[in-house]
């Protein structure tokens, strides 16, 4: 559950890093980072020319460091992974692709910038995948 | 890489080669900005795709700020953007510089053709995606489709953006 407390700590926490505290991965780290890691990981494919990735940038920030108890985010840019991106079939920018260890679980293209959205987004495909498993 | 770039001799404009625009300007600037020995004023380059890249030239570079708007790096280390640095760039072309002087030109504390270069930046920057852009996934001739569309509403149906050369299409927030 996030609650209004979860985003002000983020925020908080945000400021306090001043930097970006999500990792990226390219096409030789990605298998290391991603496909082989246990747990949640979401995977941003971005590019930094796009405008809507870059409205994007501070509100995935803000999650990155709510989230990071829980899941992590990683960005792959996609002007340079071309492979990852056709792997991926990402045919837009930003895409996120939700990943437990290892398999693909959900997908969201388009997300609205807010801070809300982006964290139902992330958490809802282990949320699901948590209450089918009980 | 230039050694120009290592030792930052000459003043560096970053363009953005994802725009067509952009592109088509930054070729422009390059081929112009040579004065007469034939040596060039300035460094035209790619901003490309890698923050550490560009922070190896300016450490107070970011590079979502130099995609947003135009940068041009100086060689004691200040950043010039926007509407002033088109006129930095400007400046160094010698087939602009019956002009360019002007955008120094100060009425009342005001400089007014650098007023009035920003607005025209501005306008020019908040526009350019329609005539292609690979990063916002808009192809050159979007308004081609735009016209289409408007004239003829039994496309509307049918009408899909397709893959551009580089495979992307960038999603609007929904």
């Amino acid at each position: 559950m996030i609650t209004y407390e979860a985003e002000n700590n983020g925020d908080a926490a945000a400021e306090s890093t001043g930097g970006d505290i999500i990792q990226t991965a390219d096409s030789s780290s990605f298998a290391t980072i991603v496909l082989d890691s246990s747990g949640a990981i979401a995977v941003e494919f971005m590019s930094y020319g796009c405008v809507h990735c870059r409205t994007l940038e501070p509100v995935l920030q803000q999650a990155a460091v709510i989230l990071q108890a829980k899941e992590k985010i990683v960005r792959v840019n996609t002007a340079l992974e071309a492979d990852l991106t056709d792997r991926y079939d990402i045919v837009g920018t930003p895409t996120f692709i939700m990943f437990l260890n290892g398999l693909e679980v959900g997908r969201a293209d388009g997300p609205a910038p807010r801070l809300e959205n982006i964290l139902k987004i992330i958490t809802q495909p282990y949320e699901s995948l948590r209450h089918y498993a009980k | 890489m230039p050694n120009e770039l290592e030792q930052q001799v000459k003043p560096i404009l970053l363009y953005n080669d994802e725009c067509a625009v952009c592109r088509r300007i930054g070729a422009w600037v390059q081929k112009s900005a040579r004065n007469k020995l034939g040596e060039d004023t300035l460094i035209v380059r790619p901003i490309g795709a890698d923050p550490a890249d560009l922070r190896s030239l300016n450490p107070k570079l970011d590079i979502w700020d130099a995609y947003d708007t135009i940068h041009i790096l100086m060689i004691n280390g200040t950043m010039k953007t926007g509407g002033e640095a088109v006129a930095e760039t400007l400046r160094r072309i010698p087939c602009c510089s019956w002009f360019s002087w002007s955008f120094a030109v100060s009425v009342g504390g005001h400089r007014p053709f650098q007023f009035l270069l920003s607005q025209a930046y501005a306008i020019l920057s908040a526009i350019r995606p329609l005539f292609g852009c690979e990063s916002c996934g808009i192809q050159g001739g979007y308004l081609k489709h735009v016209v289409s569309l408007l004239t003829r509403p039994s496309n509307r149906q049918g009408f899909t953006a397709k893959k551009h050369r580089t495979g992307l299409i960038s999603h609007r927030p929904k």
